[in-house]
């Protein structure tokens, strides 16, 4: 079983020592080799499937979360825009997310514009505005450009002091 | 009692299939009418998952709707279902229930709805025209610019907003083939593409029949799993993908070193391993990643020609490569190690990052990865020369590079399938769908999601 092959090699193949020989089949030893492998891939195919599962649910939640969001600021300001800013607390790990959108009609960022932050659970499809702040036209999200903050915005540092 | 029990076994399995040749031609309309779905709503206008594109399908644009996401991902979990059952009728019992002329021809019916629609899915089909108009209509470089450099031509509008600083990733030999496509304008061009992908696909769906039936297996299974995988065909024919290239000349490489008609383990001549290792090499220059093979090949045959066939090709390559673009068109090492910084959210490693608390895959976590293959292929390669299939030995390692990747596409995941049809280790076939089936439900969280 474990014999080096003649065929296998050619003729450079032949000058090499006994146990560098090609084979034409695997050395004895494979089969334990092979059911470590198998567990092994077993588990990993585990965590992949695991990791996927949360991964899915994770993003049903977000998607879940950001709907409401949408929704809660169309209800807040009655605009009903379809043009809206979400940004999420990536690096906080919170579902405090913030909404920006134009106080009047206009293309996207071209008003000033009303920023929201939302956070708590969706109820009846709606979460909380529990603070906001406004932004100038024409500018992103960035924290030297939030002005008359209130409410959460303020005591949670979301503009400048 | 010995004599009555085949009787009855065969009366039982005689009353157990009648249904199934119905079952495999329902499963074959399901397969079809949902790749179909998808390319008339598809051609039906913009949409999130259509790329910006020239009119290429206008013709089908008066049929469907905008392709949506729930319309998308119902298609593609009956699309899998299908698979699923189709494969699975096809492994039971295939001579009575699933014809050889019936299913070579559902997997041409699929390749040619496919074909006639827009492009799918992705913008890199742009990015190639626009590195080939960069090359023969405006005199640059790809390999120094990106298609930002030639803003005023058509194609740059199509070109996806990520990859317009970005030069070409591919290999020499890719760029110099896509050259002739730029002369037919930016629809002639994108019809040179597709026309490209589906030759290297019938042509990689050929070259595994034969390979299958020279290593003794059933060569019509093998191709229903690559032929009729939907994210073989949505996502990588769809796409217009030269992944497909890359895999025509995979195969190509495998079906030169077995023996000409012979088993398993007969060795073809010197000139045919020679001839496949260039083969590989040719490979890599259009894609790098199928240069992983080269390694287990030499490794399992322990004779010079590969080398030596590698060897000229590379020289060959990396003349042409170097005449064409200079040094930057043969340092595939710094387009390698660029790729690799991205992130998608689709790859394993991000899911892994999440899963435990992280918001995303860090740089130490790239080191990580690198050492895990690293480790992989150093097992892989030490099974090889121990006497493993180097055939299997390589689907793993382009497996194991698609899991590890932090930047992962669908049609990444094709790369080991037509390995994984053509060797007797069936873990690999199974991990490869495994890992497919694990990225399409990754795909499915918009369905479970409230409409906005």
């Amino acid at each position: 079983m474990s014999t080096p092959s003649g065929q296998l090699g050619g003729s450079f193949g032949r000058r090499l020592p006994a146990w560098a020989r090609p084979r034409e089949q695997e050395l004895p030893g494979a089969g334990r080799t092979r059911l470590t492998e198998t567990t092994l891939l077993l588990l990993v195919g585990l965590v992949l499937a695991i990791a996927t599962v949360n991964d899915v649910v994770r993003q049903v939640h977000v998607n879940h979360r950001l709907i409401a969001d949408l929704r809660s600021w169309r209800q807040y300001t009655g605009h009903a825009y379809k043009n809206l800013s979400v940004e999420q607390d990536f690096y906080g790990h919170t579902t405090r997310d913030i909404v920006c959108g134009n106080v009047a009609p206009g293309a996207p960022k071209e008003r000033t514009q009303l920023c929201l932050v939302l956070s708590g659970p969706v109820v009846a499809g709606r979460r909380a505005a529990r603070g906001g702040f406004y932004l100038p036209a024409k500018v992103e999200d960035i924290l030297r450009y939030r002005y008359a903050c209130y409410g959460s915005a303020s005591s949670a540092g979301l503009c400048p002091r | 009692m010995s004599a009555a029990a085949p009787s009855v076994r065969g009366g039982a399995g005689v009353r157990a299939e009648w249904w199934a040749p119905a079952l495999a031609g329902l499963l074959a309309v399901l397969l079809a009418a949902a790749s179909a779905e998808i390319v008339i709503d598809g051609a039906a206008g913009h949409s999130a998952l259509i790329p910006k594109s020239p009119p290429i399908a206008g013709w089908l644009g008066g049929i469907g709707e905008r392709l949506g996401y729930r319309v998308f991902l119902i298609a593609v979990l009956v699309s899998v279902l299908a698979y699923a059952g189709l494969l699975a009728l096809a492994r039971r019992a295939r001579a009575s229930t699933i014809s050889t002329r019936a299913a070579l021809a559902l997997i041409v019916v699929l390749h040619v709805i496919v074909f006639v629609g827009p492009i799918l899915l992705s913008t890199d089909v742009f990015s190639y025209i626009a590195y080939a108009r960069m090359g023969v209509e405006h005199g640059l470089n790809p390999y120094l610019h990106g298609p930002s450099s030639i803003a005023s031509d058509p194609v740059y509008v199509f070109v996806g907003h990520d990859w317009r600083d970005v030069a070409t990733a591919y290999g020499p030999f890719y760029t110099l083939l896509s050259y002739p496509l730029a002369l037919l304008g930016v629809v002639g061009a994108v019809w040179g593409m597709k026309v490209l992908a589906l030759a290297a696909s019938l042509g990689t769906l050929a070259l595994t029949w034969r390979c299958a039936r020279t290593r003794g297996l059933d060569p019509l299974w093998a191709v229903l799993v690559i032929g009729l995988n939907p994210l073989y065909v949505i996502y990588g024919l769809g796409g217009a993908h030269n992944d497909l290239i890359m895999l025509l000349a995979m195969m190509g490489a495998v079906a030169l070193t077995l023996a000409r008609g012979g088993r398993e383990h007969e060795v073809a001549s010197a000139g045919r391993e020679a001839a496949g290792a260039a083969v590989v090499v040719a490979g890599a220059l259009v894609k790098a990643t199928v240069a992983v093979l080269l390694p287990f090949m030499i490794v399992s045959r322990r004779r010079l020609a590969p080398i030596l066939g590698a060897l000229a090709a590379l020289a060959a390559g990396a003349a042409i490569g170097y005449l064409a673009f200079g040094i930057h068109g043969i340092d595939v090492v710094a387009a390698l190690n660029r790729d690799a910084a991205f992130v998608s959210t689709d790859s394993f490693a991000t899911e892994i990052a999440h899963l435990f608390g992280k918001p995303g895959v860090f740089p130490v976590d790239h080191d990580l990865l690198k050492a895990g293959l690293v480790i992989i292929v150093v097992h892989l390669l030490w099974r090889t020369w121990r006497g493993y299939d180097w055939v299997a030995a390589s689907g793993w390692a382009l497996l194991a590079i698609s899991v590890t990747s932090t930047w992962l596409l669908a049609w990444y995941i094709l790369w080991p399938l037509p390995l994984a049809v053509v060797t007797r280790d069936r873990r690999l076939l199974v991990a490869t769908l495994a890992i497919q089936a694990l990225f399409i439900a990754h795909q499915c969280a918009p369905l479970l999601a409230p409409v906005a």
